[in-house]
């Protein structure tokens, strides 16, 4: 029971990740229809950035995650102003190749930068937590799931309770008719792509203090939040969350199986993906459109 | 036309001089040896892949500087292509056959890590090129009864036995054992050899947890563990894998006599990236700059070490990676030398046949073409810096045993 109770709650903290990761990437394509795959990449520019900050400056890691945030929103912004809008309504391949080719320069320009040594922030807190008996609750990914809760959150609020977020809802829902009611559409576009950024940079400072990030290890984020944001369903934010910590729990159970059963965990994620896809095509908490 | 053809002549002469021309007194400069490296500059692999070039070029260096490799009274100078690989193991033997075919590499050097090591190994086979490679440990590389295929470095059914046979000499003795191994081929040959040479030391396995090889998130793995409550935690896998158990271990309040991890610690960023929890933490070693083996030829181990800092100011003593890549580069030169010819069969022979010491240790293969020659030392992280503590006659320090609790450090 007691083992239960401990997975149940790893599983949730390591969701916390997953759905900081998942909601940048979720609004992105649902907005912009864009599947980004340089959303890894910019996830690990905010792992770098908190890096840097930290062992610099000794700043504590959770109050750069503002930094990244608005640094990765300067960022995606004028990316998709000056690059990605360009190719905006090619079909799908194209927006694929493009978000490819940007990944690896991101990539690159980060192996030149830092190099390809593995950084990992590690604050004098980092491992304490609160024990309850046997049950461990550690600080640092208790405070990353609240981190990511709150992020969530505040992406909701933007999108439904702003003018620019409802522009971008707008936007989502017709893009044609949202023009013509005089919605600029580049600087929407823009704004949409560098929230999503702002989000994978604040995951990545999150995932530099619970992982070690090196440049090279943005793939497997993207790959988390696509099926994260499957699992939750498109097209709302509280959904991604229910998708990240969904995911985060099968992780967890599917390590737990004894044996070499860790070995299928993320089979087993990408199962009930597949499973979800099948029964409940709009996902756990989607609205299909 | 008289006049160019006469200047055609006199190029084609002063060409033919300056090639093949024979001085007299001391040896001569022959062709340029070309040796082909396919290696993960970017990808993955990039850290480690970075680490073996800066081996090869180390000695590259120092062989240029002597005017080349000696064969029969001719100094060949050594010219050593690269090609990025991605970190992708069927790239490395693309690239690899386009080293010998197209650049027309006289031998091989190996890529990075068992994967690449493995395809690389069959396209040396099939062309009938020695490939002397310092980075792929796994045993299966060497079970396919290639012959043009040397590993200087000692084979990964040895890299945690070290921490075994130091364990055994701790008091108290630990006795049982929890395994942690990702699931790659060169992570598996290291977790079984623990699993049977364990109890011949008195010590049993009593968790074998697989995950997947580059997992990022291991805490329900570090919490099985946990259950099993240890006196050893075993971690064979990657460097990142063990930043994220070490992580999870201090969350968690997994404690155990020694932790030991395969892959990872030895590195400088294992240290920098934990902090003062990377402490207590032990690893098998190719080798640290402080073991004592006496060279037959090269450098001795210090320096070698002043060597590295020289060339790579900045980056701390050189680690394993570096070392047995120098130590690839050095066997080929002893052979080739000893061949007397850079005949691929010749050389192939003389590398079968060559039993020498050098800073990185003995180098000699077995039939199979692996070096089983060389122990593994162990090496445990003290305050910040790494000491070697096994086996005691090279240790520059005791081991710091028993590990204490996260909560009293």
């Amino acid at each position: 029971m007691v083992d239960f109770v401990q997975l149940v709650i790893l599983g949730l903290l390591a969701g916390g990740v997953y759905v900081a990761v998942g909601v940048g990437f979720g609004l992105v394509w649902g907005v912009l229809n864009i599947v980004n795959l340089a959303h890894g990449a910019l996830v690990v520019v905010g792992g770098y950035l908190t890096w840097q900050l930290f062992t610099t400056l000794h700043l504590d890691p959770f109050l750069t995650l503002p930094v990244d945030a608005v640094a990765l929103f300067v960022f995606g912004y004028a990316l998709q102003r000056g690059v990605i809008n360009r190719i905006i309504r090619a079909p799908l391949l194209f927006t694929f190749l493009l978000t490819f080719g940007l990944n690896l320069i991101v990539v690159n320009l980060l192996l030149l930068i830092f190099g390809s040594d593995f950084r990992s922030v590690t604050p004098s807190y980092s491992g304490q937590g609160f024990e309850f008996g046997s049950i461990v609750i550690p600080y640092v990914p208790l405070i990353s799931l609240g981190v990511a809760i709150a992020l969530s959150a505040s992406l909701a609020f933007v999108l439904n309770r702003t003018r620019t977020g409802l522009a971008i809802n707008a936007i989502a829902s017709d893009r044609d008719a949202a023009q013509l009611v005089g919605i600029d559409l580049r600087h929407a576009y823009a704004v949409t792509y560098g929230l999503g950024a702002a989000c994978a940079g604040v995951a990545g400072g999150l995932i530099a203090l619970i992982q070690a990030i090196t440049p090279t290890a943005g793939e497997p984020y993207t790959l988390q939040a696509f099926v994260v944001v499957i699992l939750g369903g498109l097209g709302r934010v509280s959904a991604t969350v229910v998708g990240g910590l969904a995911f985060g729990l099968v992780e967890a159970f599917g390590q737990s199986i004894p044996g070499s059963g860790s070995v299928f965990a993320n089979a087993i994620a990408f199962g009930l993906m597949v499973l979800v896809l099948v029964t409940r095509p709009q996902g756990l908490m989607g609205r299909l459109r | 036309m008289t006049v160019r053809r006469l200047a055609l002549l006199a190029v084609a002469a002063v060409a033919v001089m300056a090639c093949g021309g024979s001085g007299s007194g001391g040896p001569t400069t022959g062709s340029t040896i070309v040796l082909g490296a396919p290696l993960g500059l970017t990808g993955a692999l990039t850290k480690e892949s970075t680490l073996t070039q800066q081996g090869y070029n180390l000695w590259l260096d120092w062989i240029n500087a002597r005017g080349g490799i000696l064969v029969n009274g001719v100094k060949h100078p050594v010219q050593i292509k690269y090609y990025d690989d991605t970190s992708n193991a069927n790239q490395s033997a693309v690239l690899m056959q386009k080293l010998i075919t197209e650049d027309k590499a006289n031998f091989l050097l190996g890529p990075y890590g068992s994967a690449a090591t493995a395809t690389d190994a069959a396209i040396a086979e099939q062309n009938q090129i020695p490939m002397v490679e310092a980075n792929g440990a796994a045993q299966s590389i060497f079970n396919q009864g290639y012959k043009y295929t040397f590993g200087v470095l000692s084979p990964a059914n040895k890299y945690l036995q070290g921490v075994i046979d130091m364990a055994a000499t701790l008091n108290p003795k630990p006795t049982t054992i929890a395994m942690l191994s990702a699931d790659d081929n060169f992570s598996l040959e290291v977790a079984n050899a623990i699993n049977t040479y364990a109890p011949t030391k008195g010590m049993n396995v009593v968790l074998f947890k697989k995950y997947k090889n580059g997992a990022t998130n291991l805490g329900a793995e570090v919490q099985a563990a946990k259950a099993a409550n240890p006196d050893i935690v075993l971690n064979s896998g990657h460097l990142t894998e063990a930043i994220a158990i070490n992580k999870a271990a201090k969350q968690q309040k997994l404690n155990a006599k020694i932790f030991a991890y395969s892959v990872g610690p030895s590195t400088p960023d294992f240290i920098s990236a934990l902090g003062a929890d990377a402490n207590f933490v032990y690893d098998g070693s190719q080798w640290t700059p402080q073991v004592k083996y006496t060279p037959a030829f090269y450098l001795t181990v210090a320096q070698y070490v002043a060597a590295y800092k020289a060339k790579y100011a900045g980056l701390g003593d050189p680690d394993y990676h570096v070392a047995e890549s120098t130590a690839a580069c050095l066997a080929l030169q002893r052979a080739i030398e000893n061949a007397g010819s850079l005949d691929p069969k010749k050389v192939r022979d003389a590398l079968a046949a060559l039993d020498v010491t050098v800073f990185f240790g003995q180098i000699k293969f077995d039939s199979r073409g692996i070096n089983i020659y060389k122990p593994m030392v162990v090496e445990q992280i003290q305050s910040g810096v790494h000491h070697t503590v096994f086996p005691a006659d090279i240790a520059d320090a005791q081991p710091m045993y028993p590990t204490p609790a996260w909560d009293q450090r």
